[in-house]
């Protein structure tokens, strides 16, 4: 069932992969935006004017983006680490440290998801909304609940994933990784 | 257990938690909470702490910029500028011994003018640099050595992702950082020029060469590159002459490497989609490693290790170039474990304010234009050295005639050249500031 082949795993895949591609398409929105605005500002003398709140669609829209990378980066490993010591370990224990790891982004993605929906219950509760579009914050922090939940969904497969290659006694397939 | 020892203890917890391949921004992020629940005596202040604090770290304007540079060097890789910057080097250089592996520098720099990382000017100049060098008989060694080397230019010279983090992590002003790297950047260029001279004379069965072009036909080449200079002086002069904020910069120069990728006709919806994948993991890396950071450095600041550690550097009188020199050769072994970016999260905030309270005849923001590019160069070091450079791995995989043994024998010259470069730098702190200096 926890295998990438697996409708479930094709299903996870497909979320994550969409989301990264949304967020993919909001950066590029953010970019036509901006490019927009600093035309407007510099033509200011042919009566042109920079986009009201630039600055804040520039926050909301990058809110978005960030959240909905995540489940993304976590499904193909991209996250940095050090196997220095651990590649002299052998197959097996590799396994399981990953399970161990995979549980701790579970736990940390489930903490950051709990705490961020509180965080936009306190946003509608005391109505703040951001300073020129008066764009409620709520709806910024729900933008970005959608990337959180999503990777905790993404984390409980990957942690499924995991345990299964590690009870088989198999590694992982080598994933390409990120690094800047 | 008081807060202090407390402190003291979570960084070596960190240090055991990574060594057992715990993703770096999780380590931080556990020991961070935990820390900090440990200090206050409860966990209402983390719980409150995270209902804000996610969201203000990935949608924060100041980092906006990175995930923006990121894309920007997708669209520029995709744009296939890296071609046209070769062609222009080789054309200048490719008939001197040695020249179309002094081109792969040449035009690695010129890349690295657009794109602020390390691993994508490696990636992209491999796949244009590493079948000439190929045919123009350069032994393997050579050849993945020049590539693997050429791509750290990537991250040195402006725009640069790292920088960018750095300059947010010390709140200093990312057009200064900039600025001061541009010099190193070109001397690092000229160095690793002087490493292929040398090994070509050392050993003259390394690399051929190209014949020599008419200067018409050098003037042609360079002038197709006209966009990579565009690009650059709209985005850094921009950021330098405060026209626009570097995330406005970086918005204009991914939709200027857009265009470019547009025009070359290489953006079907298949690439458009791998370009938002590839900034997506990056983006993500990065973004969580910040997030484990923020929440590391608030227990950190909480236990006062930061402020105790610098106060008692302040107390011993120590001479402030030795521990410099001693700091240096912490980050260039560490450097060769684990990952730039990382490493600087993780180091900065203890290591800056105790560093900052050490004398070398500079003003704060001198000091931290300074430490903050040479920090740069030397953990950029560990992307060309064994055992987890990075560009070495993705290089050696691009060029499968050739051992990673010889890879690791190629790129050694270079690394030498990198020391010796940061002992000049550290010698002769004008070298870096006097363009600052010059601008400001």
């Amino acid at each position: 069932m926890f295998r990438d082949e697996s409708v479930l795993g094709r299903m996870t895949i497909g979320l994550a992969r969409g989301l990264a591609v949304l967020g993919g398409v909001a950066l590029m929105v953010i970019v036509a935006m901006v490019v927009a605005s600093v035309v407007g500002r510099a033509l200011i003398w042919l009566g042109l004017r920079p986009i009201t709140g630039d600055y804040e669609l520039v926050s909301v829209g990058m809110g978005f983006a960030v959240f909905a990378f995540m489940p993304w980066v976590h499904l193909e490993r991209g996250h940095a680490l050090v196997s220095l010591v651990t590649d002299s370990f052998g197959v097996r224990a590799n396994g399981w440290l990953l399970v161990v790891s995979d549980l701790l982004m579970l736990a940390l993605s489930s903490f950051l998801a709990w705490r961020l929906y509180y965080g936009m219950m306190d946003k509608f509760a005391y109505r703040e909304t951001t300073l020129l579009l008066r764009f409620p914050l709520g709806w910024a922090y729900a933008l970005g609940l959608v990337g959180a939940v999503a990777l905790v969904l993404v984390a409980a497969y990957v942690f499924g994933r995991s345990i299964s290659f590690a009870i088989a006694g198999e590694a992982e397939p080598k994933r390409a990784g990120a690094e800047i | 257990m008081s807060d202090l020892t407390l402190g003291l203890v979570g960084i070596p917890l960190v240090l055991v938690l990574i060594f057992l391949r715990i993703p770096i921004g999780v380590a931080m992020f556990g020991v961070g909470i935990a820390g900090t629940w440990l200090v206050t005596g409860s966990f209402n202040p983390v719980m409150g702490q995270f209902k804000n604090l996610t969201y203000s770290t990935f949608a924060s304007y100041s980092l906006s910029v990175v995930p923006l540079f990121l894309l920007m060097g997708q669209f520029a890789t995709l744009g296939g500028l890296s071609a046209g910057l070769f062609n222009a080097a080789a054309a200048w250089l490719g008939h001197k011994k040695g020249g179309v592996a002094m081109a792969a520098i040449g035009a690695s720099a010129g890349f690295g003018a657009i794109c602020g990382s390390s691993l994508a000017t490696a990636a992209t100049m491999g796949q244009v640099a590493l079948p000439e060098l190929k045919k123009y008989g350069y032994s393997g060694a050579l050849a993945t050595g020049t590539v693997a080397a050429g791509g750290t230019l990537g991250i040195l010279i402006p725009p640069s992702i790292i920088l960018v983090i750095f300059a947010v992590l010390t709140e200093q002003n990312i057009a200064k950082l900039f600025m001061g790297a541009f010099v190193p950047g070109i001397l690092a260029a000229i160095g690793y020029v002087i490493v292929i001279a040398i090994y070509v004379r050392v050993r003259p069965d390394a690399g051929g060469v190209r014949e020599r072009m008419p200067y018409g036909q050098r003037f042609r080449e360079l002038a197709k590159t006209w966009p990579v200079l565009a690009i650059f002086t709209v985005v850094i002069g921009g950021i330098y002459a405060g026209i626009f904020t570097p995330t406005e910069a970086a918005a204009i120069g991914a939709a200027g490497t857009f265009i470019i990728a547009l025009s070359a006709r290489s953006l079907d919806r298949k690439a458009i989609i791998q370009a938002c994948l590839a900034t997506a993991t990056s983006t993500g890396m990065i973004f969580l490693i910040v997030l484990g950071a923020a929440a590391l450095n608030s227990f950190l600041a909480l236990s006062q290790v930061p402020q105790v550690m610098a106060a008692w550097v302040g107390d011993q009188g120590f001479n402030p170039w030795l521990v410099m020199i001693l700091v240096l050769i912490f980050y260039l072994v560490m450097g060769c474990v684990m990952d730039s970016l990382s490493m600087i999260l993780l180091t900065v905030p203890i290591i800056y304010p105790m560093m900052m309270v050490l004398d070398f005849g500079l003003t704060p923001d001198e000091f931290g234009i300074w430490f903050g590019i040479i920090v740069l160069i030397v953990v950029e070091v560990g992307l060309i050295t064994p055992p987890v450079g990075m560009n070495l791995f993705i290089i050696h995989s691009m060029s499968p005639g050739t051992r990673l043994s010889e890879t690791y024998r190629g790129v050694l010259p270079f690394v030498a050249s990198d020391i010796v470069r940061t002992a000049i730098l550290v010698a002769f702190p004008p070298i870096t500031l006097w363009l600052v200096w010059m601008l400001y």
